[in-house]
């Protein structure tokens, strides 16, 4: 059998990679040698980092993730039946993998938008507001990557999750938001709405758009019919961009839904 | 292969690709109800298969990377596809020949995976997935007419993408989540990238009913700073209608205000309808 040769203490120092995992293996599960279990750690960390990495994309914080994957590694470790013969690799990237799974269900993952998208659809909401005033206009998925050190795909996935989820409040102050701007969304729309009260609009209320609420329609009509930009938009009546994206987003809806309801009367 | 899929995805093999499949995949997920943890495992094993196409299929060039999903069954199918030589069968029993940590990771995520040499036409993997998602989906039925899809295919060009899905359901949630990341891509501030979706839910809205077929095609040609896609098969006639039915009282043609122009090309008895975009600075 080769490997005899193997230093009675394993040298910290030492890439771990260079020593033979197999002779590791029995050092560590027939002898309880810690020394031999350390240097499989060190040789093997860097799949369970990839692991938690490739896995949990996008999701929980990557410092969380990789404490799971290296429990499960360390499962692995003491599993791994050296005399079978398969690498450690494909016995390992399963049990790993479970354990990630595991947690995920556990931690209500599957039913609830995961904290960590949560907590970075909020940081890129926040994030574009600051770049749109600073700038004068919206920053691009990548500016906000770069601005908030996060991936693009990220940026993407938050972008997705503030349209799709009710999880950013529209009524909830946003935090660093001064004077005017910290107040409830709620509470500005009604005094601007009164200044936008425009007679072209009133004239097309008895249409579809009368179903709307007024600060709903306004906002379409800032929008389509002053071809404003949804960040022009947003710093006219106080709100977020994200949350105009979401209103505009709901009137249309609804709006096709009333003219495409039968025996609706237009 | 009698069973049209309910997605097909022909794109170059560039990484930033995978990400597209991804947010196919997310849109599935909400319309078959996958469960999130269900989703990062379909996810999760897809993207190394793309990832291997990416990194092997072509010699680090470039070339195909076609995407299958198939939903119409409780267990959920999805197939990726190259034109050169990907994850080759006879790697597959050495596991440490094949490289890298992407082949136990689509063992480890799937119920079933087959490597397919398709005999010089290239190589593909076909994993199953046995996911409780509560709802399947309607075949896709009748795709686009052979001679159609043969010369949309493949699509390798640099910034180019084309895709065919169905049922209409599955168009909804799918399409506004890839055209908001190829807008993404193509540097669209984040108020663009807003309307890009809100251009994609109307024109789904109003283009369902207007279809040639049971399914949609889509191609997407991108530029810095411009996005134009095509969707169709259209009836005759019907691209107009659809600008036209997009019309709010007082606001004009929501797909016209959206959008920076619009074409209509007819082909036989069926239309195109293009719209660009644009990012306005």
């Amino acid at each position: 059998m080769p490997g005899t040769a193997v230093a009675a203490s394993t040298p910290r120092t030492t890439p771990a990679s260079t020593e033979d995992p197999r002779e590791l293996f029995l050092r560590w599960q027939r002898h309880g040698d810690h020394a031999a279990r350390e240097a499989l750690v060190t040789c093997f960390m860097p799949l369970a980092r990839s692991l938690a990495r490739r896995y949990g994309r996008s999701s929980e914080p990557f410092e969380d993730l990789l404490q799971v994957a290296s429990l499960g590694l360390l499962k692995a470790m003491d599993r791994y039946d050296v005399e079978r013969g398969h690498p450690f690799q494909s016995f390992a990237v399963p049990t790993i993998l479970g354990e990630m799974r595991r947690y995920f269900r556990d931690s209500g993952w599957a039913v609830h938008v995961p904290r960590g998208a949560q907590e970075r659809a909020l940081k890129v909401r926040d994030a574009q507001e600051r770049i749109a005033n600073e700038r004068g206009r919206a920053p691009t998925a990548n500016q906000l990557a770069e601005y908030l050190e996060l991936d693009t795909e990220e940026v993407i996935d938050a972008l997705q999750a503030i349209q799709a989820y009710e999880t950013v409040s529209l009524d909830a102050p946003r935090p660093g938001a001064e004077g005017d701007a910290g107040a409830a969304y709620v509470d500005l729309i009604g005094g601007e709405d009164e200044r936008y009260e425009l007679v072209e609009l009133d004239a097309t209320v008895s249409s579809v758009l009368g179903h709307l609420p007024p600060r709903e329609r306004l906002i379409l009509k800032m929008r389509f019919v002053e071809d404003l930009t949804q960040t022009a938009i947003a710093e006219r009546i106080g709100i977020s961009q994200m949350q105009v994206s979401r209103l505009l987003r709901r009137s249309l809806d609804r709006l096709r839904a009333l003219t495409h309801a039968p025996g609706e009367a237009l | 292969m009698a069973e049209t899929p309910n997605v097909r995805l022909c794109l170059s093999n560039r990484a930033e690709n995978v990400l597209l499949v991804r947010q196919t995949l997310s849109g599935l997920a909400e319309t078959i109800g996958l469960s999130p943890v269900e989703l990062n495992d379909v996810s999760t094993a897809v993207s190394e298969a793309c990832n291997n196409v990416v990194l092997h299929a072509y010699g680090g060039g470039e070339g195909p990377l076609e995407v299958e999903i198939h939903a119409s069954s409780p267990v959920l199918e999805v197939v990726v596809r190259d034109r050169g030589c990907g994850i080759q069968p006879r790697d597959v029993d050495h596991e440490e020949v094949a490289g890298g940590i992407g082949l136990p990771v689509i063992r480890a995520l799937t119920q079933e995976v087959e490597f397919n040499d398709l005999g010089g036409a290239g190589t593909e993997v076909r994993m199953r997935f046995a996911t409780a998602h509560p709802r399947t989906l309607e075949l896709a039925g009748k795709e686009l007419s052979p001679g159609a899809a043969a010369r949309r295919d493949p699509p390798t060009a640099h910034g180019t993408l084309a895709f065919t899905v169905g049922p209409p359901a599955l168009a909804r949630a799918v399409l506004p989540r890839v055209l908001s990341a190829l807008a993404a891509r193509a540097h669209f501030s984040t108020d663009r990238i807003s309307d890009t979706q809100l251009l994609a839910d109307a024109l789904l809205a109003h283009a369902e009913g207007s279809l040639d077929a049971s399914c949609l095609s889509v191609d997407v040609e991108l530029e810095p700073r411009s996005l134009e896609l095509r969707i169709g098969p259209l009836r005759a006639g019907r691209s107009e209608a659809v600008l036209e039915e997009a019309t709010l009282d007082g606001l004009g043609s929501v797909l016209e205000r959206l959008s920076d122009g619009h074409e209509i090309s007819r082909e036989g008895a069926s239309e195109t309808l293009g719209l660009r975009l644009a990012e306005h600075r």
